[in-house]
């Protein structure tokens, strides 16, 4: 082995022991096993820490990475078993020495009664004490070495088999895509009364789950629901007509309030229907998006994302401030907004609030798909693409943008109107940065200017996180990482937008010839 | 007259791009403007199809001013500007590029005309027709940008540097098809760096240097002036 793979091999091991300890840090390393305990299918009870296998199968799984990773490194193709060991072996020492001197450091630190949650919150003695197997530091410490070579050497010894049977496994690939292909299962695939056997599935679904779902379950897809409401606007702006816009938060507020101001009892005394004061918000959201639009329209990129940051957190701080109290109620926000009524029935029940909102996720989604395919569509794509060569082409990018951001707004405004009904209240806080991020997260994640991938997106990023509680500390922190793995193994997004080839004629077969200029002339 | 610009003064914030320029196109013509980098050709362009402000002076087509219409409305006057760089549309069809330059007409059956006619001028792109903007070679997308420039259908068309990046056997191609799109009527204002090439299939022409007209004249006297084989034709 030479000095150059030793040092890859090492510089490996200490990526890792970075990660574990920085876990440590933030408490991950309770969380984690308390996961991998509820994977296996133990109910743990908020709190309570979890056993110490569960800590041994969290620390293992990071340790066959580094294994693996460091048998990648040693850039031997294919693998070469003994030197993958070795591989394995230095990035395991030398991951198992750092976090055994953490460890080890942590540990002395605490056991002299400095409580460490002063300086960091999540680092708490009881989570020390878990991290070293609840043995004295040092047999905690050795106990971490063993363990991280020990996996280290099983993920080397892994990564070489995978890489042994490699080729094994895309033959058999090849050969399921092809019977997938020509067997009835491909002319399933292309067989449209599916689609509508599917949809209709979809549908009864969408009928029947909310009754079962229970208030908790329907308040989460509720949220959900909305967030994909949302998405599905912004989608229009940022997907569809590519400006990135960042205070998408502001439409959402817009909504919101005007809905709420209008039905609340206080404090105007307006009190108007459900429906139209509905309808109110959206226009008021739409208008809100041409008076915004019409100052920024010569703005593009990171200048209007910039200017559009600034105008989501005035929008929140004018909600808050003293100066608007009167009108807004300032930071108290608004209370008893109304819920939707159906021929003079109240109709505001969990279940009940769950189909309107199912509702009008459907209706958002096919108002979506017919802009998307239309004239407009067209339109905006092109802009979206090149701005200059639209307008060279005779679109009136002006007016198309302008459009985006009236639509995009109304939807927020429909999201906002609905989520400040089902609260029955508002406050200023619900109209924070965060739901811009969120939503800008969610339209990135699921895949720009695709419509399935909005509601995956929001899937993933409300539902998810409910779900999967324990992480709620680290939300922020779940988000930047996927993001990040995002933008690495699918920048594309999660179900990447495949536009409909609208041209009906097949392409024509292209003949044998010899190859003319044009193909062998490149340029760069 | 087609096409008479008129003393027009265009700026880039503080920067004086074009410095009083006129020049004029009649009926069927090829104009050439020629100069070096940053002398104001594509500007001047742009000018025309309003992408870029003017300050002062007039645009007259065809004795009517356009310097008042958004850029849309004077592609609907078939005033087309196809923008240097082979700036197509990356990430639609072939189809979808040509149906882009159609975008002001409505008549679905002469679109379709258009196209097949498209597809018999450049044979390359009905064999890509299906494929992505963004996957064409170079001479493949400058013939799809001139292509989805002529499904407006044309009466003037402004091409930007059309050899810009191209090998030279691929610009002899993209200047018969130039000479051709003449032969079929349509006037073409023309602007390159590529002097000799432009001047040969131009019947008049225009030398710009830093946002001035320093020279103008059939496109043979330019061809045989000294200063402009010195300058640009890479010495006499």
């Amino acid at each position: 082995m030479s000095t150059s793979s030793f040092k890859k091999s090492a510089n490996s091991g200490l990526t890792f022991a970075i990660i574990v300890i920085f876990l440590a840090l933030i408490g991950f390393t309770i969380t984690g096993p308390s996961l991998v305990q509820k994977i296996w299918g133990d109910t743990l009870s908020a709190g309570t820490i979890p056993s110490y296998l569960a800590l041994v199968v969290f620390l293992g799984f990071i340790g066959i990475w580094n294994g693996w990773k460091a048998a990648g490194q040693t850039g031997e193709s294919p693998l070469h078993l003994k030197s993958a060991i070795f591989a394995g072996l230095v990035a395991g020492l030398v991951a198992g020495l750092i976090v055994m001197l953490y460890a080890f450091i942590v540990g002395s630190i605490s056991a002299r009664g400095i409580d460490l949650r002063v300086y960091l919150s999540l680092l708490s003695p009881e989570s020390i004490v878990y991290f070293v197997f609840g043995k004295s530091t040092l047999i905690g410490g050795l106990i971490h070495l063993g363990l991280s070579i020990a996996s280290a050497i099983l993920g080397a010894f892994l990564a070489v088999s995978a890489d042994r049977s490699g080729e094994r496994i895309s033959k058999w690939k090849n050969l399921v895509n092809n019977w997938t292909k020509n067997s009835w299962l491909g002319s399933l695939k292309k067989n449209v009364y599916l689609n509508y056997v599917l949809v209709g599935v979809v549908l009864l679904l969408l009928v029947l789950m909310p009754r079962t779902w229970g208030s908790y379950w329907n308040y989460i897809m509720g949220t959900v629901g909305i967030y994909i409401l949302l998405g599905i606007g912004l989608n229009i702006i940022v997907g569809f007509s590519g400006q990135l816009v960042l205070g998408y938060v502001a439409f959402f507020a817009i909504g919101a309030y005007s809905f709420a101001l209008i039905t609340a009892p206080e404090p105007h005394h307006v009190e108007l229907n459900f429906w139209l004061a509905l309808l109110v918000a959206i226009i008021a959201s739409a208008i809100s998006g041409v008076l915004i639009g019409l100052p920024i329209m010569r703005l593009r990129g990171d200048y209007l994302a910039i200017v559009t940051l600034g105008f989501g957190e005035i929008i929140r701080i004018l909600i808050k401030s003293d100066w608007l109290r009167g009108i807004t109620l300032g930071p108290r926000g608004v209370r008893n907004i109304a819920g939707p009524t159906l021929f003079g029935k109240s109709f505001s029940s969990d279940v009940d609030f769950m189909y309107l909102i199912i509702l009008a996720v459907i209706l958002s989604i096919f108002l979506a798909r017919r802009w998307q395919e239309s004239h407009v569509g067209r339109a905006w794509l092109a802009i979206s693409q090149d701005e200059t060569v639209a307008q060279a082409t005779g679109v009136d990018t002006y007016k198309y943008k302008l459009l985006a951001l009236a639509i995009g707004a109304a939807f927020a405004g429909l999201g906002g109107a609905l989520f400040a009904s089902r609260n029955q209240f508002t406050g200023p806080e619900d109209h924070a940065l965060m739901v811009s991020i969120n939503v800008l997260c969610l339209v990135i994640v699921g895949g720009m200017g695709s419509i399935p991938g909005v509601i995956l997106g929001a899937f993933t990023l409300k539902g998810l996180p409910e779900i999967l509680r324990e992480l709620e500390n680290y939300r922020l922190l779940v988000f930047g990482a996927l993001l990040v793995v995002m933008m690495i193994i699918r920048p594309e997004g999660l179900w990447p937008a495949r536009r409909p080839n609208l041209e009906v004629k097949p392409p024509p077969k292209i003949e044998e010839k010899p190859i003319d200029a044009v193909s062998q002339g490149g340029d760069v | 007259m087609m096409l008479d610009v008129r003393d027009i003064n265009v700026y880039y914030g503080a920067i004086h791009a074009l410095k009083g320029i006129s020049f004029h196109l009649e009926q069927g013509e090829i104009v050439a403007l020629i100069g070096a980098n940053g002398a104001g050709k594509s500007t001047s362009l742009s000018a025309i199809s309003r992408v870029v402000p003017v300050r002062s002076g007039d645009i007259l087509y065809k004795n009517e001013s356009i310097l008042n219409l958004p850029p849309q409305d004077i592609v609907k006057k078939s005033v087309i500007q196809v923008p240097e760089g082979r700036r197509i549309f990356p990430k639609m069809t072939v189809v979808e590029n040509l149906e882009m330059g159609a975008y002001v007409h409505n008549d679905r059956i002469q679109i379709e005309k258009n196209m097949e006619a498209m597809f018999v001028r450049f044979p390359r792109l009905k064999e890509r027709r299906n494929q992505l903007g963004g996957t064409l070679s170079g001479g493949e997308q400058q013939m799809l940008a001139i292509a989805r420039g002529l499904m407006a259908q044309p009466e003037l068309l402004l091409l930007d540097e059309p050899s810009m990046g191209l090998a030279p056997i691929i610009v002899e191609q993209i200047f018969d098809i130039i000479r051709d799109i003449n032969h079929h009527g349509t006037s073409i204002l023309l602007v390159e760096q590529n002097a000799q090439m432009a001047l040969s299939i131009a019947d008049r022409g225009y030398v710009l240097e830093t946002g001035k007209v320093v020279l103008e004249g059939t496109a043979d006297e330019l061809l045989e002036n000294p200063d402009v084989q010195e300058a640009y034709l890479g010495g006499g």
